[in-house]
């Protein structure tokens, strides 16, 4: 007798945006709509319709920090053992959509997936699919933190309520996206009437997918954002990267700057290397992975991506180009000494 | 047939129940043993009996106060399945889940639903409800079944069961808290934490009690028979800490069954005798005797992680299941 049980991991959709903004009528869409999936569904608590699927779990939201006693170093309890006990009848479902609040912070639902050993090995997270109203989004982002982070970790952004702005304004609003994420995609939508798979089976949190859209970034991006508004910087090297200084160097940049680090992605071309790397962070919890063999005619430029609060462009810069295989020695040990703790 | 599955073969019987076994439990009467899985029924070893428990999952199975099991189940329930098979409803609580229950020989039951664990009499009637600050991971009695213990989010309460002013003494660790259990003479309680160690107070004195190192988080532990050694899971062999001689503080742990690199997923002390059983990543079910290290195989890995373990009462019979749902139960009574 056999008995086998490896199998894929399950793909885990996160729904997040505010209250109003169209979340649940998404929601609802993916659920009715014919396309021969089942879905499990974890919705919070102050859902704002009833959700119509067999498989539907209440969750509490309970964020936890983790040992080190770091205040950005969270996880969500309760997906941990919600995850684990679907996994036990992994037959009854394609995949799973979780919504949050629109008060949540994405990130420790991010983080639970890369912290916890069984969800990384049962399931693997699709895609943060941000849910903003075309007609108040510029308001939220103004008085409300939570908007801003929910913009800075989606991977794809339903810009709904489209029939309430005029073409300007949502030129605006769509401008004002990109400033703080120009990683993510953004569907125009009015009652929440994307295709759906163009928010499931995305697999945009893929290591492999990471910086694969090109940034769209605004021409003339150098002008200072206020510190607390969430930004991002990105740099680009020809020369390849040195492994060895590479992870000194952003792991003494996770350690003291994480707490304003929401995303960091980056894709490296290593020194003595035929494979791409490619690295990701929330916060201070990194992830990499080779993703494969570089092919003939690819550039070979490394990228990387910070997307956070009050980001410091010219040390970023300087110390990604301090990373490159053949720069002085001395300069990366600067660099990195820039980001130490400064001695007691 | 594998040399591994001797046992299994010679002396057990086994079955696919074609769902995740997340426990199993013998009845305090002798004679049931039954699997609880993930597709909410729950399946009787004698004759292989489907009992329809749970519209959902089972989330957790013990033995009942008497005889038969009680399980708890995503459907709010906690049922209670007879000896010969039949369910009943004990206790209803909305859309929450039931995701712990024990009982005591006493009459007593528990039922940990979100951050409440409700207290009832053999009867199904509800004396209690204790209040946590987050949800309960994790509830134990002592042997007494005097108090009981429940891990959570900083910590475990615990919490005298008859006392007529209910507030608990509160054993505080910062993180997050998976599981509990009580040392046999109630001197000691343990929790296992999210990120991968053990945590033990000593409750004379308040003592903490790190207990660390293990590559994988334990889901499973238990204390030998008279309460010597905490056997548990977590790491590529059965860790054994020693709760005599001043330990575990400044002791190092023994360990069984190592060698194979394969994670300890599960595991079960034999009530009467220092043996552990012990359930592996790759469906290995093994038994050891701690005082010689001695091994014997029970059955032979089939690639799917042992997810439930048990002895029965007297120590004759032992049961298991697997993530894959394998199913087996071996009688190691002396011919
Ligand atoms: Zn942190």
């Amino acid at each position: 007798m056999s008995d086998t049980t490896a199998r894929e991991p399950v793909p885990v959709t996160v729904l997040t945006g505010y209250l109003g903004a169209g979340k649940t009528t998404l929601l609802n869409r993916i659920l009715t709509e014919n396309h021969g999936k089942k879905f499990a569904v974890v919705i919070n608590e102050f859902g704002e319709l009833g959700v119509d699927n067999d498989l539907v779990v209440d969750a509490d939201e309970e964020v936890f920090e983790m040992n080190n006693g770091c205040i950005c170093c969270t996880v969500r309890g309760d997906l941990i053992r919600i995850l684990g006990s679907l996994m036990k009848r992994r037959d009854r479902f394609d995949g799973i959509i979780l919504e949050t609040t629109g008060l949540a912070d994405p990130a420790p639902v991010a983080q639970t997936f890369f912290v916890d050993e069984d969800v990384k090995r049962a399931t693997k997270l699709d895609a943060i699919v941000t849910v903003v109203d075309a007609k108040h989004l510029l308001a939220r982002l103004a008085d409300s933190t939570e908007a801003q982070e929910q913009i800075a970790f989606a991977d794809i952004i339903v810009l709904n309520k489209m029939d309430l702005v005029t073409a300007e304004e949502a030129d605006i609003v769509e401008k004002r996206i990109r400033g703080i994420n120009p990683y993510a995609e953004i569907r125009r939508a009015t009652k929440s009437d994307v295709p759906i798979d163009s928010v499931i089976g995305r697999d945009a949190f893929n290591l492999a997918r990471i910086l694969e859209r090109e940034p769209e970034f605004l021409s003339g991006d150098d002008h200072h954002e206020h510190d607390s508004e969430v930004n991002s910087v990105s740099f680009e090297v020809d020369k390849p990267i040195d492994a060895e200084r590479f992870n000194a160097w952003i792991t003494q940049v996770l350690a003291s700057k994480g707490q304003d680090l929401l995303r960091t992605k980056g894709i490296l071309y290593y020194a003595d290397d035929s494979r791409r790397f490619a690295f990701q962070a929330v916060h201070m919890i990194a992830d990499g992975d080779f993703i494969g063999e570089v092919k003939d005619g690819d550039p070979k430029r490394s990228k990387i991506v910070f997307i956070g609060r009050d980001l410091n462009r010219p040390w970023l810069r300087r110390g990604f180009e301090a990373c490159q295989a053949g720069e002085d020695e001395s300069k990366i040990q600067a660099e990195i000494a820039r980001w130490s703790p400064a001695p007691v | 047939m594998s040399d591994t599955d001797f046992l299994l073969e010679s002396r057990g019987d086994a079955q696919d129940l074609g769902a995740w076994v997340i426990g199993v439990a013998f009845g305090r009467e002798g004679r049931s043993c039954a699997f609880a899985l993930g597709d909410g029924t729950v399946r009787l070893a004698e004759g292989w009996q489907t009992v329809a428990a749970h519209d959902g999952a089972c989330l957790s199975i013990c033995a009942d106060a008497k005889d038969g099991v009680l399980t708890g189940g995503d459907d709010g329930r906690l049922m209670r399945i007879d000896p010969d098979g039949t369910a009943s409803g004990v206790a209803t609580y909305g859309s929450k889940w039931v995701d712990q229950v024990a009982a005591h020989e006493s009459g007593l039951r528990a039922a940990a639903v979100g951050k409440a664990v409700h207290i009832l009499d053999g009867k199904g009637a509800a004396l209690k409800s204790l209040a946590h600050p987050s949800t309960v991971t994790g509830i134990a009695f002592d042997a007494k079944g005097k108090r009981i213990a429940a891990s959570h989010y900083n910590g475990a309460s615990l919490w005298f069961v008859g006392a007529k002013e209910s507030s608990p003494r509160l054993l505080e660790w910062k993180g997050s808290h998976t599981g509990v259990t009580i040392s046999p003479d109630g001197t000691h309680v343990v929790t296992t934490m999210q990120e991968n160690t053990l945590h033990g107070w000593r409750l004379a004195d308040g003592q903490h009690m790190r207990m660390a190192g293990y590559p994988s988080k334990t889901k499973s532990m238990a204390f030998t028979a008279k309460g010597r050694w905490l056997a548990t899971a977590g790491a590529d062999c059965v860790v054994l800490w020693p709760f005599f001689g001043g330990g575990p503080m400044g002791k190092a742990p023994t360990e069984l069954a190592g060698g194979d690199g394969v994670i300890c997923t599960t595991v079960a002390c034999h009530p009467t005798q220092e043996v552990v059983a012990a359930g592996f990543d790759d469906g290995l079910v093994l038994i050891a005797e701690v005082g010689s290290g001695r091994v014997v195989p029970v059955a032979a890995p089939r690639g799917s992680a042992v997810s439930a373990l048990a002895w029965n009462g007297v120590g004759s019979h032992l049961a298991f299941g697997t993530e894959g749902g394998f199913a087996g139960l071996i009688d190691l009574s002396k011919r």
